[in-house]
């Protein structure tokens, strides 16, 4: 253990905190207002030289004005630890002194984005059970000095204590280059090209936004116009552009598994996971099992071949204000007997060999059958019907067996199995998801039934968790209410603590 | 079903069993005026709009949209009046249910260990009547908790009182 640092006195985080909290100002002004830049840069020659002088001397006051305020932020950040409790002063003008007690912290993780790799800094950020100021980052700090204060907290509170150094670990699993290569091939591609749109879209939508504002409006709908019209007339450009999705979309699931889970490692210590992954920002996160909700253990045709599957941990989420904080943690890549390790340190795996998988009453079968053909009927009638284009319903020859063994495989995948404490819930289409569930977890439950579902006398189970809900869908009113009964049961029978 | 079936070896209290109560009469008032205080609204701009602006082509059809929006709205107050008995709640010794719908049941129980905090909201108009709502929160997600709308206020008070001293047991 390392005693060299008092942290008994106020003391302040690195000095290259500085730097950080200078560039973390003008990262965050680039981000808002970077079209608006893009503009001026691209018509700087038409600026005049007295124009030129305001730009210049604009930007520079805007820069000095950051870093006065970064060192003043950093001259007014101060910690300490006194009586198990962690202590903290910060704010310029508006100044804010907060105590956290040791048993309130829930997690220490560290961080390490590029800036923060280049100047070989850390940032600590504590999250703590509490309802308002849920969490305390230290922009820059030591990698010494934060694993001491770590240990330090680790130390008397409740927290794990063996989770300091890794690197004496035999690691769980290590994901190498090429394990990730194969992990990103496999992703789904699909979902991934989505993602990469909705981000180009919002994009898009800055950069009309502002070109309205410019008046160049006109300039981008021709060339939209342009470009559809085209579009429309030409299969062959259809197809190119098909292909191009098809390279987009694969090269975004690159992207995305490469940026997040590059480097990653995952350890298993007495009752956490700790997990290190990330290219430009490093991640460490302490995950406790404890505060662990529910795992879903998720595999694709491609994956099952190579045998490899991704494990998804929800934790509560603490706190309604802080919604994108991730709570969901990903592990890529795990071979089935990871999954067995991962599976065996969390729950008695015993229950649930030679459980029956209990499936769904034929009415969800039906009503999904219904419910497309609905949907499929009114998109064709539509198109039809304004665009008297009857030629497309050729499309149905590919259409139609795409829906059915879609909606087969649906029904398949659809299932519970209920041991004596643990609830697993199978689901999927392309994708096969396997969710298991601590019924004791459960925060409260519901049953719901529509008039239809009332004369097939069946009815949905919904199971709500602090990290979501979990829904059995259309289950014989009996199951439903049997489920119910013993779901209660647990949870008020119950002696340990949800999270 | 019957795989688990060996599990249990005594019998499980049963929420069917559960004898429920329902809420009090006077919140159907409460219903009513929230009812028309959405519906006049509408109905002013339907006339408005049939006076002023409607094109005589689409007067024509100005009957058949009369009847089409009366049908539409008394149908969602039948479906509130239908309902009403059907809003009823459910104490027991450790969890407190409480269920609603007419087309769309829905029931929904939560243990008192779970619970993070009780609310207790009076409307303005509930509060002509007397009457006020029970909000249940725990650590799910928040629009899923449960709520009892149009409780005597005296009786909130209870229920509340008694959620309190249960969960801090």
């Amino acid at each position: 253990m390392n005693k060299s640092f008092d942290f008994s006195q106020y003391s302040r985080q690195s000095v290259k905190g500085i730097l950080i909290l200078y560039i973390q100002q003008i990262y965050a002004i680039l981000k808002v207002s970077w079209v608006l830049i893009f503009f001026i840069v691209k018509d700087f020659s038409k600026v005049s030289k007295i124009g030129e002088f305001y730009i210049y001397a604009g930007g520079f006051l805007l820069l000095t004005f950051f870093l006065v305020r970064a060192i003043l932020l950093y001259r007014n950040f101060k910690f300490k630890i006194v009586d198990g409790h962690f202590i903290l002063q910060k704010g310029i003008l508006k100044k804010t002194d907060t105590s956290i007690p040791f048993e309130r912290i829930q997690n220490i993780n560290f961080k390490q984005n590029l800036i923060h790799q280049i100047i070989n800094i850390h940032e600590l950020t504590i999250e703590t059970a509490g309802s308002s100021n849920t969490e305390i980052s230290i922009k820059a700090i030591e990698l010494d000095k934060a694993k001491a204060l770590k240990e330090v907290i680790l130390e008397s509170g409740k927290i794990v204590s063996n989770t300091i150094n890794t690197n004496e670990d035999k690691p769980l699993l290590k994901v190498s280059v090429l394990e990730l290569l194969k992990v990103s091939l496999t992703e789904n591609h699909l979902k991934n090209l989505f993602l990469f749109l909705a981000l180009l879209v919002g994009f898009f939508q800055q950069i009309q936004q502002i070109a309205e504002g410019f008046g160049k409006v006109e300039t981008l709908d021709g060339f939209i116009e342009q470009s559809s019209s085209a579009l429309a007339t030409s299969f062959a450009l259809l197809f190119l552009a098909l292909i191009f999705l098809i390279i987009i979309g694969f090269i975004s699931s690159f992207v995305r598994v490469f940026l997040v889970h590059f480097n990653l490692s995952a350890y298993l210590k007495n009752n956490a996971f700790e997990i290190n992954q990330g290219l430009f920002t490093k991640k460490s996160i302490l995950l406790k099992k404890q505060k662990i909700q529910t795992i879903t253990i998720s595999t694709n045709p491609l994956k099952r071949l190579i045998g490899i599957s991704y494990v998804t941990f929800k934790q509560a989420v603490s706190g309604k204000i802080n919604t994108k904080k991730e709570k969901v943690i990903r592990i890529v890549g795990c071979k089935n007997n990871q999954i067995e390790t991962i599976k065996n340190s969390l729950f008695t795996v015993s229950e649930f060999k030679d459980l029956e998988k209990q499936y769904p009453d034929s009415y969800y079968k039906n009503r999904i059958y219904i419910y497309s053909f609905l949907l499929m009927a009114i998109v064709y009638v539509t198109i039809i019907f304004f665009l008297k284009e009857y030629k497309i319903l050729f499309s149905l020859a590919l259409v139609l067996p795409i829906l059915l063994i879609s909606i087969r495989k649906k029904v398949q995948k659809r299932f519970y199995k209920l041991s004596k404490n643990y609830l697993c819930v199978g689901k999927g289409i392309i994708e096969t998801h396997n969710t298991i569930l601590e019924l004791f977890k459960v925060q409260n439950i519901k049953l719901t039934q529509t008039f239809f579902q009332k004369r097939k006398d069946v009815a949905n189970l919904v199971l709500q968790t602090a990290s979501g809900k979990i829904t059995l869908p259309c289950l014989t009113v009996k199951e439903a209410l049997f489920l119910y009964n013993y779901v209660l049961f647990k949870v008020e029978t119950s002696q340990k603590e949800w999270m | 079903m019957k795989s688990f079936k060996n599990d249990v070896v005594f019998k499980l209290p049963k929420i069917e069993d559960v004898e429920f109560n329902e809420i009090n009469k006077h919140y159907l008032n409460v219903i009513f005026i929230n009812f028309f205080i959405t519906f006049i609204p509408f109905i002013t701009a339907l006339i408005l709009l049939n006076t002023y602006v409607f094109s005589d082509s689409i007067k024509i059809y100005s009957t058949l949209i009369f009847i089409t929006f009366f049908i539409f709205w008394g149908f969602i107050l039948f479906y509130y009046i239908a309902s009403f008995p059907l809003r009823k709640y459910g104490l027991r010794e450790r969890d407190i249910s409480y269920k609603s719908g007419l087309f769309f049941k829905k029931m929904t129980t939560v243990p008192f260990t779970r619970i993070q905090h009780v609310e207790i909201d009076e409307g303005p108009i509930s509060r002509l009547f007397n009457l006020a709502s029970i909000s249940v929160y725990t650590a799910g997600d928040s629009s899923d908790d449960l709520v009892i709308k149009g409780l005597q206020k005296h009786k909130a008070l209870q229920i509340k009182e008694y959620l309190s001293k249960k969960v801090n047991e």
